[in-house]
């Protein structure tokens, strides 16, 4: 009686975790629309300007610069 | 639409290239206190002094050297980078260095390149041991801690001078708090004016400090000067040190990778 009750328990354990399983693949789908990371977003949308490479992280002025980047 | 602070600027030549420190409610003193920790931590960290803590850490042949808390910050910093730009920043290509004949400031002149000694750098993680207080170098290697260290200064130095300031250490730039109207500190970027606002910014090229066919940024691949396709790289990132890197790593990667790489690393780019 205690080896069947053994293998009736295993087999519904391995079954409870496939359907469990299941259950939660269907339930955490990959979207395949899910939108790209903004960085590449923009950078494929022409988020380019003379050259330059913007994301929306980091805004345009038309302003005086105090300094610069440069060569060095 | 807020009322524009006062900035108050400072300008000053340090580290062989040009320097400046931009403040609003900053005083005078401040910005020259600014300048006076560039200079004083410049020639701990040069390669050019037989007296700098780096030039120490060079020549111990394998020893253990004590180091300060900023020689160890940095040190970090360069592990760290090594690992962001998957080996391609690495501080152990001074020997290469040495073999183009960049041996002493290009103020000073150049030495005869030896080609023949130029070997790819060693994986700086293999050769670099950093204990707190302490480091050692595997013999026969060399750092040369260059731009990194620009970046790494300019991150700390904006942060020392207070919650809205900019420091430009030779192109190598951090930005912090809101700037003079709100909108961020207006900064140069490759023919732009970008806004930024606890970011850095820093451009990499081959285009300055060249000599005899020769530039100062080497591949550790191969120890040579870079030859990738791309001659600079102006990217925004987080901090002026990392804005190195990734510059620095994109420039390397050549114009097949490089924008890949900028758009996992960097809010903003340019290269040519």
């Amino acid at each position: 009686m205690r080896p069947f009750l053994l293998k009736l328990g295993a087999t519904a354990l391995t079954l409870g975790t496939t359907a469990v399983s299941a259950l939660y693949v269907t339930a955490h789908l990959k979207n395949p629309s899910a939108p790209l990371q903004p960085t590449v977003l923009a950078s494929q949308q022409g988020g380019a300007l003379n050259g330059v490479t913007i994301t929306p992280g980091v805004r345009q002025g038309d302003i005086q610069p105090v300094t610069s980047t440069y060569a060095s | 639409m807020p009322r524009d602070l006062v900035v108050e600027a400072h300008r000053f030549e340090a580290l062989g290239t040009s320097c400046s420190l931009f403040g609003v409610t900053v005083s005078r003193t401040q910005l020259l206190q600014g300048e006076f920790w560039v200079r004083e931590l410049g020639t701990r960290i040069t390669r050019f002094s037989d007296r700098s803590e780096l030039a120490q850490l060079n020549g111990a042949e394998g020893g253990w050297v004590d180091i300060s808390a900023e020689m160890e910050s940095l040190l970090r910093e360069a592990l760290r980078a090594y690992e962001l730009s998957a080996g391609l920043v690495n501080a152990a290509v001074l020997p290469s260095m040495l073999a183009i004949g960049y041996t002493r400031s290009l103020a000073a002149g150049t030495s005869v390149a030896k080609l023949e000694d130029v070997r790819p750098a060693p994986p700086l993680t293999d050769i670099l041991v950093l204990r707190p207080g302490r480091a050692r170098l595997e013999p026969g290697c060399g750092l040369d801690l260059g731009g990194i260290a620009k970046g790494w200064m300019a991150d700390r130095l904006a942060a020392r001078l207070g919650p809205n300031a900019l420091a430009n250490l030779g192109g190598d730039l951090r930005a912090i708090g809101p700037g003079p109207n709100g909108d961020g500190w207006p900064v140069g970027f490759a023919g732009v004016t970008v806004m930024l606002r606890d970011r850095g910014a820093a451009t990499s090229s081959v285009r300055r400090r060249r000599w005899a066919g020769l530039h100062h940024l080497i591949d550790p691949r191969t120890g040579l000067p870079s030859q990738s396709g791309l001659e600079e790289v102006s990217v925004v990132a987080a901090t002026g040190c990392d804005a190195e890197v990734v510059a620095k790593t994109a420039l390397l990667l050549g114009p097949g990778l490089a924008t890949a790489y900028c758009a996992a690393h960097a809010q903003a780019w340019w290269m040519s």
